[in-house]
This record gives structure tokens, C-alpha cells and sequence, in this order.
């Protein structure tokens, strides 16, 4: 089945919701995989993107909803509902490797799936190589590090040549070094392999890096914006209009959704304009505040900006040098109302 | 003190002399409790996965009655086995009553809920994530309830060690179902009761070794397994 632009959707949800203990967890009308490509799921612990990979994975069945898979719908009595899952593999946020060894580990798949025996050698040593773990296929599982866990889960997804492969936060516990290592080797399996590739993160730099496409994920419904410049607090109306009070500023928006209602706003870092001094515009925010962190993004830089609240905010290279800025300097935010999103 | 001390040089004399009686009562109570214990776990373990997998009604009564169950006295089970295998009983055509059979199936009664209920503590402390990963990486569910009894099989050999522990040292059944026959059905455990009551405190002591010996094993095996589950 192809899409609009004629691309080959893969995956594609309709109407998922999924509910724990009576309460609504998921609220997906409507999301589609395209085949190739890498898809970043980003939003705040707790968001449902464990949920969504999971229902993906057909790992557990949503409430209510279908799902489709290569424009075919998957059924609950189908027998081709295993079939599809084994077209798929999923690495977990802590991944659970098997009280056996490498070896063991990496071969479970293939051994799940009746792969001969006598190919299993082979193939475990090109997907240790592939993860730069050569070497390690006798070591005992738990004896591995932290990295060194998240990159044999990786290698046990791979040797099964998985058309999909679901990776929730694989670098969430994972030391700097491995995280380099751990994202080389997600972009080569897609490079390389063509293998979709679905990562849930809520480190939103690493999705924007990966991702052909970023869904912004908040309490299991995707949202317009991205989850940078994450606000909690309530909406309020005023003569001038309504605003959305945090607590510690208060910020003019657009809508008024109900009067005292308890939500949450996110702001585009790209939306946001720094000043060195207070300019006349027709964008209503503007705070003052303090530079504490630079962030080199390769042709971006990233600010962390303390106005009361603490925000980010993206400028290029050239915009950073120009207006001479380091952490400690003080600068003005600008941004309209239109620029905040109401979750 | 001289007739502990005169008992005590009996048995160890018994012990090195190789008499053929002693080690035909220790290698038939250990063949017993083997077999018995084989055929609990053959029931036991599937018994225990299910219980621990599985929610159904009735289920919290169940665990409860499996519990109840491992502390049945021995000579109770003796008791209603014996009831259903003397003559005039239900089972009496099969002709089992002061047969090895007999004691073989005591001893299962015995076995059998300790195992299963060790089982439902064992696959229970098994991490969730294993079940989500065999299910993620393509396994079916035979590979799923396969993968779990591999993830917790130290936990399971300790169960299993732990029924025959009680099989290879209860005395109640195996007295009242195998009749204490010489040569036939006379376990260390019968044979100890009887030949003390004899007089023959050196023979019933140097079974009690053998006893203590096998126990003892028992015990270090289980204390190996529980050991290596929790790592």
C-alpha cells in the first residue's frame, strides 16, 4: 500500500487507543511507518512510547483500533500474526538478556524462528562484528556492562534480519561512549540494511539527528510541536487576553481552551528569538535571562536560557558569534503567542 | 554411654563391612524416591507453571490448598492411600498394597506439592522482561513457557531436590503402603524404626548415617541451586 507521496507504508495504525486499569493510556487516530525509513517517538517519561512500540510489536493488543501490516490487516486469529511479529524485532529500554551466554543470546532468535543450527556461527560472529563486540560470543551474559547489554540486544535483533526494528531509548542507560557507538550502528542497520527503524527517545536532539520523521509524543497522544520547552500549569483569562500561568511567569497564548484548566504548553526552540537587547515586535512574550549552557549541535547552537523559567533555544553558529554570546550573558527571549502550543 | 559408644562401633563396622543388606535398604529407598520424585516433577513443574502463568477463578484457593498440602503428615497420605488400595477398596484390584509401587506413589503424594508450589515461587521471580523479550525476538508459546523454565531452572532443580528431600526421608507412608518387607519394600526409614524397636540400635544406626548422609547431600545441592537462582 502506498501513501499519498507514494511511498510504501509498512505499518499503519487506525483508531488505536489503549486503556490500563479503565484509564486511557493511547490515543492514536492515525500513524503510518514508511518502509526505510527511521522514525523518532520523543516525549517525557511516562508519555506512552513504550505503549505504542509495543502495540507495534504486537506485543500486546490495543483496547480498541486496527492495525495493518503492508496494507493487510492484522487479526487477532490470523495466523499470519506471528509470522508478521517475527518480521519484527524490538530492543528494550533496559533490555533482559538470558541467563546463557553471548552466543546463546544472539542465537535465540534464529533458533525461535528453526534457523539450522550449523548457520548460527556465521551469523552471530557478523552481528558481534557489526556491534564491535568480536570476541565476547562465550562471554556470560551477565557478566556484560551496561553498553555492552544494550549493543548484544541490538546484535540478538539483527541476526534475525528484522524488516522493522523497534529500539525504545537505547541509549538511556548507556555511558557517552557507547551512546556515540550505539547510534553509528542504528544509522548503518538502516543504512545499510534498509531496515525502518522505530526509536522511541526523550532525548529530542537524537531523534532530530536520526529521524527522517519525529513524532512528538505527550500523554499518549501525538502533538503538533516538539517536546522541548515543556511547561506544566494552568490557563488563565485576562482584559488582554488569555495566558498560561507556570507558576513562576506567565505566558500570553492564543486560545482559551477553559477557564483555570490544569495542562501543559511546549514552544518550538526554533520559534524563539534571541536579543541582546529588548526590541519593539508584535510578539507578545519577552523575558530576560541568563545564558547557563551552550550546546555545539554541528552548525547549530543549542542555548539553555534561565528567564524564570528555563528555556531552549535553537540560533545558528553564525547568530551565536555575531551577538558574542557565552553562558552568563544576559539576553532577551522573544515569541509570539502563536508560537505556544497547547497540549 | 557404653551402649551409645558399643552401637556406635557396630554400625561404623557395619558400614565398612559392606553388608549387603544396609546397601540393598539404601539403594532401594534412594531408587523409591527417585522414581518418585521424577514423576512429581514430571507433574509438579508443569502444575507450578500454569498456577504461576495462568489467572483463572479459583486460582487464589488453589495456592492455598497446594500449600496446605505440603505440610500433610506423612501418615495421613499413608492413610488414604492405604484406603484405596487395601483389597476391599476402590484401587484394591490392582494389587498394589506392600508393593514398591506403593511407596513409589506415597512418596509422589508427598513430592508433588512441594514441587509445584516451589515451581509457582520459581517461575513467579522469573524478570517479566524475559517473557516480553522471547515474545519480541519471535517465539512462540511453547518457546515462551520453554524460555521461563530455562530462566528459572536452579530455582526448579532446588524444588526438585527439595521433593525428594521429602520423599528419601519420610517413614509414615512407605511403612503403612510398602509394609516394611524385607528385601521388597523396607526403606532406611522403616528399616531404622523397626530395628531399633529390635534392640538392634547399631544396625538402625548405621541406616541413620547412610539417612543423614543423603540428606545432607540433599541439603548442599539445594543450597548450590538456591544460590546460583538468586545470581
Amino acid at each position: 500500500m502506498m501513501n499519498e507521496i507514494g511511498e510504501m507504508v509498512q505499518l499503519e495504525l487506525r483508531d488505536v487507543t489503549h486503556c490500563y486499569n479503565g484509564k486511557m493510556v493511547l490515543d492514536i487516530p492515525h500513524l503510518s511507518i514508511e518502509r526505510g525509513k527511521i522514525y523518532g517517538v520523543v516525549g517525557p517519561n511516562g508519555s506512552g512510547k513504550t505503549t505504542l512500540l509495543s502495540i507495534m510489536n504486537l506485543l500486546i493488543r490495543p483496547t480498541t483500533g486496527q492495525l495493518f501490516f503492508e496494507g493487510k490487516s492484522i487479526h487477532d486469529e490470523d495466523n499470519s500474526r506471528m509470522e508478521i511479529q517475527r518480521s519484527m524485532a524490538m530492543t528494550l529500554q533496559t533490555p533482559y538478556l538470558f541467563d546463557t551466554t553471548v552466543e546463546g543470546n544472539i542465537a535465540y532468535g534464529l533458533r525461535a524462528r528453526g534457523n539450522p543450527r550449523k548457520n548460527w556461527t556465521a551469523i552471530i560472529e557478523d552481528a558481534l562484528q557489526k556491534v564491535g563486540l568480536r570476541g565476547l560470543a562465550k562471554r556470560r551474559a551477565r557478566e556484560l556492562s551496561g553498553g555492552e547489554v544494550q549493543l548484544v540486544a541490538i546484535a540478538r535483533a539483527l541476526v534475525i534480519d528484522p524488516k522493522i526494528l523497534f529500539l525504545d531509548e537505547p541509549t538511556a542507560n548507556v555511558d557517552l561512549r557507547h551512546i556515540h557507538q550505539l547510534e553509528e550502528i542504528i544509522a548503518a542497520i538502516n543504512g545499510d540494511r534498509g531496515t525502518t527503524i522505530v526509536l522511541a527517545t526523550h532525548d529530542l536532539s537524537q531523534a532530530y539527528r536520526f529521524a527522517h520523521y519525529v513524532f512528538p509524543f505527550f500523554e499518549g497522544r501525538l502533538v503538533p510541536s516538539t517536546m522541548h520547552n515543556l511547561f506544566g500549569g494552568t490557563i488563565k483569562s485576562s482584559p488582554d487576553g488569555p495566558y498560561f500561568d507556570t507558576g513562576k511567569i506567565q505566558i500570553w497564548i492564543l486560545q482559551e481552551v477553559s477557564s483555570s484548566a490544569s495542562t501543559h504548553i511546549s514552544i518550538n526552540p526554533e520559534d524563539i528569538i534571541v536579543s541582546k537587547e529588548p526590541f519593539a515586535s508584535s510578539a507578545r512574550n519577552r523575558y530576560e535571562g541568563t545564558i547557563t549552557q551552550v550546546v555545539d549541535q554541528k552548525g547549530r547552537v543549542d542555548l539553555v536560557v534561565n528567564a524564570g523559567e528555563s528555556f531552549r533555544v535553537q540560533i545558528t553558529e553564525h547568530s551565536f558569534r555575531r551577538l558574542g554570546l557565552n553562558v552568563g550573558s544576559r539576553i532577551y527571549v522573544t515569541f509570539k503567542a502563536s508560537s505556544v502550543h497547547l497540549l | 554411654m557404653e551402649y551409645l559408644v558399643e552401637a556406635f562401633g557396630n554400625s561404623i563396622e557395619l558400614i565398612f563391612s559392606l553388608d549387603g543388606e544396609i546397601y540393598g535398604i539404601v539403594g532401594r529407598s534412594v531408587f523409591f524416591a527417585l522414581t518418585a520424585t521424577f514423576l512429581a516433577a514430571l507433574c509438579g513443574v508443569p502444575i507450578g507453571f500454569l498456577v504461576a502463568t495462568k489467572r483463572f477463578r479459583g486460582r487464589s484457593g488453589l495456592l492455598t490448598v497446594m500449600n496446605t498440602l505440603m505440610a500433610l503428615p506423612t501418615v495421613v497420605i499413608g492413610l488414604l492411600a492405604y484406603g484405596f488400595f487395601s483389597r476391599r477398596a476402590p484401587l484394591g484390584f490392582l494389587d498394589l498394597l506392600f508393593s514398591p509401587t506403593a511407596v513409589i506413589i506415597g512418596e509422589f503424594i508427598l513430592s508433588l506439592p512441594i514441587i509445584a508450589n516451589l515451581t509457582v515461587s520459581a517461575v513467579q521471580a522469573v524478570d517479566p522482561r524475559a517473557i516480553l523479550t522471547a515474545k519480541s525476538l519471535g517465539a512462540g508459546r511453547v518457546q515462551v513457557a520453554w524460555t521461563i523454565l530455562m530462566e528459572a531452572r536452579f530455582s526448579l532443580l532446588a524444588a526438585i531436590i527439595a521433593g525428594f528431600g521429602r520423599a528419601v526421608s519420610e517413614v509414615g507412608s512407605a511403612m503403612m503402603l510398602g509394609g516394611n518387607i524385607r528385601f521388597y519394600t523396607r526403606t532406611m526409614t522403616t528399616a531404622i524404626a523397626l530395628e531399633t524397636s529390635k534392640g538392634e540400635f547399631g544396625f538402625g544406626l548405621a541406616l541413620g548415617f547412610f539417612l543423614l548422609l543423603v540428606v545432607f547431600s540433599i541439603n548442599i545441592l539445594f543450597h548450590f541451586f538456591q544460590v546460583k537462582g538468586r545470581q
